[in-house]
Order: C-alpha cells, then structure tokens, then sequence
C-alpha cells in the first residue's frame, strides 16, 4: 500500500452497526481533501468496526481529522473514532524473514484463553495478522493468522501449542497458510 | 488473507474426517545397476537406493507436520527388476530380492514395489526368472512387492502368462500358507500397467520416466462420504447430479493437498515431482471405505442392481475433480475397491450380497479391478487364469488398467473367513461358481489377438 499523498493517517471507527456508516465517514474524509488508500472493515456482535488509512495533500492536525469524522455520527448512534499519524510501511515492516502459519483453537470457552495462546506466541516474537474468535454453544473457536519467524522449528512450535490446549481442553492445530489455499482457492499456493 | 469459513471447511476435512496422504512413493531407475556379478548387482543395488531414499521418510514426516496432514506410506518403486536380472537365474532372483528388502527396510519405507515382469506380448528369460521366483521372493522377504503385466491394448491377452500366473498363484500361497497365502496380497497382475501408480502393490516405474520422481497417492473415501451425508442432510430433492458435483468439488479439495505435499517433498528432496495419483482406496477402518459411500449414494446393499452405476458415477466424478486440481494427475486416478480392505465391502460379500461376478462388473467402470480378493485354496489353476482373463479383457477392450490380486487362501473353503491384519483387513472367503469349467478354454494358450480399439494411430 502507498499513500496517495504525503500526509498519511491511521483512522480508526467504533459504532453499532447501521446502514451508512462507511458512507458517512469517508464524506467526512472527503471534505477534507482526503483520499482513502486502504481500509477494513468487520461487524462483531452487533458492533462496527473500521480502520483506514487516509492521506491527505496538506498536514491536518489528527485530533482535527478525528474530530470531522465524528461529527459525521448522530446523537443516536455517535462515533468513536481515533486518529493518528501512520509511520511510512517500511517503518513498520517485520524486520526478520517469516513464515505464513495458521493456529486453529476448539475446545469448551473458559476466560484466558486467548491470553495464553497470545502470550505464548508474543513471547516468541510471533505476529498474529488476523484473529477471529467465537463461541459455538459452550465451545470456543479460535482462528489467528501469524507470521511466523523462520529460524523457529515448527514441530516445536506445534507441539508446545498442542500441549498447552491439552491442559486447556483445547484441539490445537498449527499449519502453513498453504494447506488452506491449495484446499479453497484456484491456485495451489500465494507464492504460485 | 485467507477466510474464516475457508480455514474451518479445511480444517473439518482434514482433522475431524482425518484426511492423509495415503503414500508418497519415489519412483527410482535402477537399470545401472546391472553387473555380472549378482554380489556387484545387490551392493549396487544397496548403494543407489540408500543414496537416493534415505531422506524420503524423514522428509515426508517434516513436510506433513508443516502442513498438519499425516503421510501415511513412504515407499520406493523401482524399474522393473528383470532389466537386471538379464542372464542371471533363480537364486540371483531372490538374492536381489533379499537386497532389495534390506535396503528398503534401512530406509524406513514399508514398501518397494517393481518386482516386476512385462510379459503382455511375450515372456524374456528374465522375465520367467522374475515369475518363477515369485513364491521364493514374496514369501522370504517383508517389503518387496511384485506385479506382472499380462495384457495391453497394443498387444492383446497374453493367455501363456496368465496360465501361468494361474499356478504361480498357487505356489506363492502355499510358500505362505503360515500367512493365510498372504504372498499373493504382495502381487498384482495387470492389463495396461500404469507406469507411475504409487499404491502398492502394484507401484513400479516405467520406461520413459526420469530418472529419479515422486508420485503422491491420496485417498480420502471418509471425506468424500462426509461431504455428501453433509450435503444431502442439508438440503432435500437432490438428484445424483448434485452429488456427482459434491464428490468432484471433495476430490478437488482432496488432490490439492496431494499436490501440495509431492512437490513440496520433491523440491526438498532435488527430485522431479511426477503425478499426483487421486484414488479412493479404502481402509479396514470404519468411515474409510468406498462401500460406505455407495450407501449414502442409496445403494442400501452393496452389490444389488444400481451398484455398477453408482460406482461408475463416483469413479468419475473423483476423476473430474482431480483433473482440475492438478496438472499432473496419474496413476490410477478413481476408485478401489478391496474387498478385505474396505468393511462394508467385506460386509456385503459376508451377507451374500456381494458375488464375485458383480464385483467383476464394478471393476469395468472403476480402478482397479479384482483387488484383494480371498477365494478357496483349492481353485484350480486354470479356473484362477480365467478370472485373471476376464479381467484382463475389461481393461484390454475398455482401454483402462485392470488388475487382479487374488488370494487362495490354503485350505480355505468358500464362506470362511481370513483375516489379513492391518491394512489388508478382512474377508469372507468368495464362493467361485463353475470353478473347472474354464480349463480347455485356458490350455488353447497362445495370445488373444490385440483389440480394435489397438489400431489408433
């Protein structure tokens, strides 16, 4: 992703869901003069949540961006909205050679269990990209995509992690990015 | 960035419905191996297998826990061991086979297959050499595996071969007859052998192949049923073409991860990756049998009318979607049915549902042919070459493999059961109707001209 200008900002958007919340913020950036160079956006429980980076031709202070984005919200369903100056990527680039893995997590919820795993993988400097977690009935599903450095030994990795979901009632599974392309995507693997 | 719902559908396939890589065989040619000395032949033998496979178990056991997938089988295939039997006799035959099952158990694989004679249009000196052997070599040794390819489409019946196929049979299940005549489960005798199968025991390596490969054979008949029960408990009306498109979308899925693994094994192993062999092939464990899906296909008996259809549709559809899976599927590529391999299989012979002459119909639209087949130690010879015949014909004129492993089992009477161990399972004895009735047809001997359907070019 490179910004479209100079000026770059990492906006990010609180709200319960409604129709015309996206529409109502990038407005808000428009009147600024922004442009939008990259966002996400998800709902969870009920709740919405975006994250963009916006660029803009001339500095504005990150506070003043945040305030013009809530005012776009209403008084029944305001914004929670936070802004900053986003670091140039190669600011934020991993700086050792990673791996793509997946760390699948089922078994019965009970509190911490995100806190263990994260915190075993932080511990290893492992960086999770992407984290979906929810409950089925009484079972926790736990899904994080990681980059992995590669001067870890994976069947380590694997079997620390598989020993700390048996203490937690937990089937734990840590597999290359790969075998999750090959099995649902039209190519065999991102590298192909 | 992968999808939440792709990750858990992959996830259900491979650890609740436990999908494998059922083998990952590394094809060697071993044709410089030859020497007049059959001492020089072994070490030569020794050398080149250890160089090139001493790698391969633990290599397929790092790249399977990468991806969170078990390679079940990690076995050698060899060119076809006559070339280096050229002028040498009896005991060197089953010296080499000695070597050969030394070196392969030093390797860690639990399988080589190439034991091999190529006799469709006529029989070498070597190859009687490997033929005759046969008794000796499968009932001394552990791993070595053999095949006989007895008919082609270019070259027609070789009748002379499968009469004596007939008897060889006989002689190999009273060499282990200890076993339940379990030698003959390590030999398998073909029409139109594939060059590049890695499922034994009929895995070689054929002429025009590189010199060193790696064939994948994935499996997966539990996921393949998983997916339709899922389907049809999901959704009401469907007509066999939904679960046709069900079982092709599984196999897709199933071959991807074959594909995935064999040329991740290859690279690490600086080898040509070959084919990617997508066969159904069953195990005794409940839940990974090919019979099982013909139920949920609504095949309430397996071997009742519809069953062939079913098969054929099924046999089909696997190979569609492995066709658009993998640029490089091979092999045998459909779906196996074993009879001791497969319960319900095992299950529908007991119950009587299941005879031999609708399994032989079964095979005419589906890989393989009449595979690990227990039928009474006291076939005659003759009657066991025109099985073989028959079956030979259906892949002859239908120009697909077929292939016969057939097990007489000693003293074994129709009905009785054997049981195998492990993954050749267990079977009712097959009852063989007419068993005598087919000797004069046998004797003429000769060749049965090539079909027709030779005559493309």
């Amino acid at each position: 992703m490179k910004a479209r200008f100079r000026n770059a900002y990492v906006l990010d958007v609180v709200s319960d869901d409604h129709p015309g919340i996206v529409a109502a913020v990038t407005t808000a950036v428009e009147a600024l003069g922004g442009n939008i160079d990259a966002c996400s956006q998800t709902v969870l429980g009920g709740y919405f949540t975006l994250i963009m980076i916006v660029s803009t031709p001339d500095p504005v202070a990150p506070e003043d961006l945040a305030e013009q984005v809530r005012g776009a919200g209403t008084s029944h369903s305001p914004f929670q909205v936070l802004a900053r100056v986003a670091l140039p990527p190669e600011n934020l680039a991993p700086s050792e050679k990673c791996d793509r893995f997946v760390i699948t997590a089922f078994g019965e919820d009970q509190p911490g269990i995100v806190r263990r795993f994260s915190q075993y993988l932080a511990g290893r400097d492992i960086n999770i990209v992407d984290l979906y977690g929810d409950r089925h009935g009484d079972e926790f599903v736990l899904i994080g995509q990681l980059e992995v450095p590669t001067h870890w030994d994976i069947r380590m990795l694997q079997t620390d992690l598989e020993h700390m979901g048996e203490e937690l009632g937990f089937a734990v599974k840590l597999q290359h990015e790969n075998i999750f392309v090959a099995t649902n995507q039209l190519r065999l693997t991102y590298s192909t | 960035m992968l999808r939440t719902d792709e990750i858990l559908s992959t996830i259900e396939m491979l650890h609740a419905e436990h999908l494998d890589v059922r083998a990952v065989t590394l094809a060697l040619n071993i044709d410089d191996c030859a020497a007049p000395s059959i001492d020089h032949v072994c070490r030569k033998l020794k050398n080149k297998i250890l160089s090139r496979a001493s790698r391969l178990v633990e290599t397929c056991d790092r790249v399977g826990a990468k991806y969170g997938i078990p390679v079940v089988n990690k076995r050698l295939a060899i060119s076809p061991v006559s070339t280096i039997l050229a002028g040498h006799g009896h005991a060197a035959a089953v010296q080499v086979a000695r070597a050969l099952d030394a070196a392969a158990s030093e390797c860690g694989v639990d399988f080589v297959g190439g034991f091999t004679a190529l006799v469709h249009k006529g029989i070498s000196p070597a190859d009687a050499v490997v033929m005759n052997s046969l008794p000796e070599v499968l009932s001394q040794t552990r791993q070595v595996c053999a095949s006989v390819n007895v008919a082609s489409r270019k070259a027609g019946i070789n009748m002379d071969a499968i009469h004596q196929m007939g008897h060889i049979l006989l002689r190999i299940a009273q060499a282990t007859a200890d076993q339940r005549g379990f030698g003959c489960a390590k030999l398998v005798i073909f029409a139109n052998i594939p060059e590049d199968n890695p499922f034994m025991a009929g895995a070689y390596m054929g002429a025009g192949e590189p010199e060193t490969t790696i064939n994948i054979g994935v499996s997966g008949p539990g996921v393949v049923c998983s997916a339709l029960k899922r389907r049809l408990a999901r959704e009401k009306n469907l007509t066999l073409g939904d679960l046709a498109e069900e079982i092709k979308i599984t196999s897709f899925r199933v071959t991807r991860v074959g594909e995935l693994i064999g040329r991740e094994v290859a690279a690490e192993l600086k080898v040509a990756f070959g084919i990617v062999d997508l066969s159904l092939a069953p195990t005794p464990t409940v839940g990974d049998s090919v019979g099982e899906i013909l139920r949920t296909l609504g095949i309430a008996r397996i071997g009742a009318p519809g069953s062939t259809a079913a098969v054929a549709m099924l046999n089909d559809a696997v190979k569609k979607g492995g066709l658009f899976a993998s640029s490089s599927v091979g092999g045998l590529s459909g779906a196996f049915i074993p009879v001791s391999e497969d319960s319900a299989l095992a299950e529908a012979v007991r119950d009587g549902h299941l005879v031999l002459e609708k399994l032989e119909a079964m095979t005419a639209v589906c890989s393989v042919g009449l595979d690990m087949v227990a039928i009474p130690g006291d076939t005659p010879a003759e009657t066991i070459a025109a099985i073989i015949a028959d079956e030979m014909a259906i892949g002859v004129i239908n120009d697909k493999t077929t292939a016969v492993r057939l097990i007489p089992v000693p003293g074994a009477k129709a009905g009785d059961h054997v049981d195998f161990g492990g993954l050749f399972g267990s079977s009712p004895i097959l009852e063989i109707r007419n068993a005598g009735a087919s000797e004069a047809f046998v004797h003429f001997g000769g060749r049965i001209p090539a079909p027709l359907q030779s005559l493309g070019n």
